[in-house]
């Protein structure tokens, strides 16, 4: 493995950040922490770029034990979720910033920046103030900035969440590109599982400074660890076993409705219930259906006009569809 | 080292990191002439001051207290503060409500005038109340009667003058800040005018409040020019101190009065320090900021108000110009340069070295407590807290108290620096640490503005400490840095307390000579050399508005993106 983390602990006083997070990234993978806000994601993020202290942790790259390199020779590229382009220095001069630092020259350097330039589609900007450029624009400059030295992983802390949505999704899918081109480690930090699901080659979902499950978003959507994951990814529908629990949980595109004339009472895996509401999504139907104490959301293709609030229906879930779901870890 | 252990290790402990070695140099650089310039004068006049024949023991301040003379001098001490403490912050409060609050006509000229006092030799306030109402001053040659300033009622008036624009400074911040919505609901509940302000504006400004009351108290307790000009026989500590140092040569009672001077002022300068945190926690919450609207009858008062304050420290400072500028104040008043022929000691050369020291001091001064700032914001909590109290500690020693530890500490042989006595240079060290607190106050609130995030976003791309400082941190707060040179300058060219007992005849200073012609008699070259510092103080501050105002222009809008969260 490229980058390995093991048993990293972080207390902050009394609140504990992260509690024995071990991990291993490949070379030229792209992961995503993804977990609600406070979930100790930025946390681990500054670990790995050596700018905070863990209490406990080992972490090593290419073998190499990463805990006596201090953040400054680590060579490890990052972005931050606010603007950090240093304000006084042109878009040139802050993409050459990491460049002067490793003693390249001016030619090195100059063909190095406009290549970074070109890359992130700011050619015409080099000689401009961070204060002149939109916030996309910023942080393209600040990737550029960040990559311009090659870093050895390059780290990306929401580095889209100040933006506008439309942006936004511009940017993702920029730095997806630019990910696949340059096949750069990279590590990212977000609460978006769109973003997440879009992005990562494998999902770290993180809650309450421990992780619940890793793997490709695929793996995570169809066969979630537990409720955790399986609520924070997509949507699910949970009912307890007879005992209790564990739970056994249906994907709300899974379930089917079958008008409540044709559902023989008590016929296998069919429950009854009557539509709360409707809501018209664009290209599915979503309809919270009361069965018993809790509702249960059954999403359907394309518009559906004749789904009414207030009618009885009956639904039914495949078996194969069916997912058994343990407690989460944390 | 075992294999376990090694991969155990916590970064902080790399084998040799060239920007840990760099933090710790600075550390050192900037910690150790903390303790050999602060602390280890301090600790002197300690130790002298328990220093009997006996042995170590509390013997001289038996003798202090047991000394009707000394123990009224500390009863003078502190009616004299108490006094003047309390007169000018219900003033200043007035005056910086009229400023904040209200919208008098010719507001910016006013407040400017209200600092005066700021930028004139510290005597100046006494020296113009005596050409106005001394024995000798214009009304009482006027009208011939014969009024009594000398003594209390003089130091009262005279440090109320003085200590008025540090209290307006402070009041004024306070006042500037105010959560509109408070107001309106306080109006719509049909407050009127003095309930608003008893149950609204006073609670909210009560830690300006505060912090200018322990301000006042600092400044006017440990004066010395105004006393010394104004006081006749009423003696308070920083002048018995002089006494007993200067005239009879007693170091160790000067040593037990000095430590006695001591205890009050750093009482209230930590108290307001501690204030001061707490002040800035009340500013972080989020409100609606205070619109004023103008309203012609309030506004008249306060242009009446403000007006009568600036009118009379306009009129001290201007009756000082005058008498200079003439044959002889208030009998001839006709134009005359004579008394710009100084006699006294070097003549007008004591006021290049007082610009030259000054010049040294701007810049020791900036590089200090910039590099103080830098580190403080790289340290651990705990080594941050100890550097940041040796940081602040000079503000609560008196520059009397300070002067004295500087002849215990390096007159005498056996002190390796022992060289840098009677030197320039020991000026220079002496204004700067005397003022470092200031200073470093305003190099770390200029830094604070400055987002941690450059710092860790120049980290990761390979910049170290120094690459950090002087591409990005340093260019940031290049305004707050003249603005630093600045305020050491003016403070090196207008002090006395502190360097009065250090100057030598050789190493004269411009303010040690306006002592010295008041004290001969002279006034009216007192006077006149106070312009000449005045002269050059000013153009000090036309410098530093015209190089700000340049950086203005450059920097366009770069300033906003400073704080980028
Ligand atoms: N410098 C800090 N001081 C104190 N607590 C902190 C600090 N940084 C983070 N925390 C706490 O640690 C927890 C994890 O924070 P963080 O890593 O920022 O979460 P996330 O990025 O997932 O939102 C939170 O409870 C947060 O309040
Ligand atoms: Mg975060």
């Amino acid at each position: 493995m490229f980058l390995t983390l093991a048993g990293i602990r972080k207390r902050f006083g009394a609140v504990t950040a992260l509690d024995g997070v071990s991990l291993a990234v490949d070379e030229g993978e792209f992961v995503c922490f993804l977990g609600p806000s406070g979930c100790g994601k930025t946390t681990l993020l500054r670990i790995i770029a050596g700018l905070e202290t863990p209490d406990e942790a080992t972490i090593t790259l290419d073998g190499r034990d990463l805990m006596r390199v201090p953040a400054r020779l680590r060579n490890f590229g990052i972005v931050f979720q606010s603007y950090s382009l240093f304000p006084n220095l042109t878009v040139a001069r802050n993409i050459a910033y990491g460049l002067a630092c490793r003693g390249w020259d001016a030619d090195a350097t100059r063909t190095r920046v406009e290549a970074m330039l070109d890359l992130v589609n700011l050619r015409d900007y080099a000689e401009r103030r961070p204060h002149q450029l939109s916030g996309g624009q910023q942080q393209r400059v600040a990737l550029a900035r960040a990559l311009a030295p090659q870093p050895r992983v390059l780290l990306l802390d929401e580095p889209l969440s100040a933006l506008d949505a439309k942006v936004r999704e511009d940017l993702r899918t920029e730095i997806k590109s630019l990910q696949s081109k340059l096949r750069v480690t990279t590590v990212m930090v977000t609460h978006d599982q769109h973003e997440a699901m879009e992005l990562a080659d494998r999902i770290v979902v993180m809650n309450r400074g421990a992780i619940e499950q890793v793997g490709p978003p695929r793996e995570l959507y169809d066969r979630p660890a537990n409720r955790f994951v399986a609520d924070f990814l997509g949507r699910m529908n949970a009912w307890p076993d007879r005992d209790g629990r564990p739970v056994l949980g249906v994907r709300p595109e899974h379930v089917e409705l079958v008008a409540a004339a044709d559902a023989a009472d008590g016929a296998n895996g069919v429950i009854r219930g009557t539509i709360e509401r409707v809501v018209f999504l664009g290209s599915v139907t979503r309809v919270v259906v009361r069965a018993g104490e809790r509702p249960c959301i059954v999403e359907l293709k394309g518009s559906r006009l004749d789904l009414a609030a207030g009618q009885p229906v009956a639904l039914r879930a495949p078996g194969e569809a069916l997912l058994r779901l343990e407690k989460p870890a944390a | 080292m075992s294999a376990a252990a090694a991969a155990r290790s916590r970064p902080g402990e790399p084998a040799f990191d060239s920007d840990r070695a760099l933090l710790a140099l600075l550390l050192a650089g900037v910690a150790v002439p903390l303790l050999v310039f602060v602390v280890w004068p301090l600790a002197e006049i300690l130790k002298l001051s328990f220093d009997t024949p006996k042995g170590l023991g509390l013997g001289n301040y038996a003798v202090y207290f047991a000394t009707p003379k000394f123990a009224r001098v500390l009863v003078n001490s502190l009616e004299v503060a108490v006094c003047a403490t309390l007169i000018t912050t219900v003033l200043a409060y007035g005056f910086a409500y009229a400023m904040q609050r209200c919208l008098p006509r010719g507001r910016r000229v006013l407040g400017a005038i209200a600092l005066l006092p700021l930028y004139a030799p510290s005597l100046l306030q006494a020296l113009g109340i005596l050409f106005l109402l001394g024995r000798n001053g214009a009304i009482a040659r006027t009208f011939g009667v014969d009024i009594d300033i000398y003594g209390f009622t003089g130091i009262v008036v005279a440090d109320v003058f003085y200590a008025f624009p540090h209290a307006y400074l402070i009041l004024s911040a306070a006042l500037a800040i105010g959560d509109a919505r408070l107001y309106e609901s306080a109006e719509m509940l049909g407050a009127g005018r003095a309930r608003i302000f008893r149950t609204v504006t006073l609670p909210a400004t009560r830690y300006g409040l505060m912090s200018a009351v322990f301000v006042v108290f600092t400044i006017v307790i440990t004066d010395f020019g105004n006393p010394m000009v104004i006081g006749g026989d009423y003696s308070v500590l920083a002048t018995e101190i002089y006494n007993q140092v200067s005239g009879q040569g007693n170091m160790a009672m000067g040593a037990v009065i000095g430590v006695v001077l001591l205890v009050p002022a750093a009482i209230a300068v930590f108290v307001e320090r501690w204030v001061a945190r707490h002040h800035h926690a009340v500013l972080g919450d989020r409100s609606d900021p205070l619109r004023v609207v103008p309203s012609p009858a309030r506004d008249r008062v306060a242009l009446a108000y403000s007006a009568l304050i600036c009118g009379a420290i306009a009129l001290i400072v201007l009756v000082v110009v005058v008498a200079s500028f003439v044959t002889l104040w208030p009998y001839n008043l006709s134009m005359s340069l004579r008394h710009y022929h100084f006699e006294v000691q070097n003549g007008l050369a004591p006021l290049w070295t007082s610009i030259g020291v000054s010049l040294a001091a701007a810049v020791l001064g900036v590089v200090v407590v910039i590099v103080g700032a830098a580190v403080v914001r790289r340290l651990g909590p705990v080594l941050t807290q100890a550097l940041y109290f040796l940081s602040v500690l000079p503000a609560a020693v008196p520059g009397m108290v300070l002067g004295l530890g500087y002849i215990l500490a390096f007159n005498r042989p056996d002190n390796p620096l022992g060289f840098l006595y009677g030197s320039l240079a020991i000026l220079v060290i002496c204004n700067v640490y005397h003022y470092h607190a200031q200073g470093f106050l305003i190099a770390t609130t200029a830094m604070s503005q400055v987002s941690r995030v450059f710092d860790e976003a120049s980290t990761c791309l390979g910049g170290g400490l120094a690459r950090t400082l002087g591409t990005v941190t340093l260019p940031l707060v290049a305004p707050a840095l003249v603005s630093i040179g600045v305020f050491f300058f003016v403070r090196s060219m207008v002090t006395l307390s502190a360097v009065i007992f250090i100057v030598t005849p050789a190493t004269q200073l411009a303010a040690v000579s306006v002592l010295l012609l008041d004290d001969s008699g002279n006034q009216n070259q007192a006077a006149a050399y106070s312009v000449c510092i005045m002269a050059v103080v000013a153009v000090a501050l036309i410098a530093l508005e015209a190089t700000l105002a340049l950086v203005r222009h450059r920097g366009g809008m770069r300033a906003p993106q400073l704080a980028a969260a």
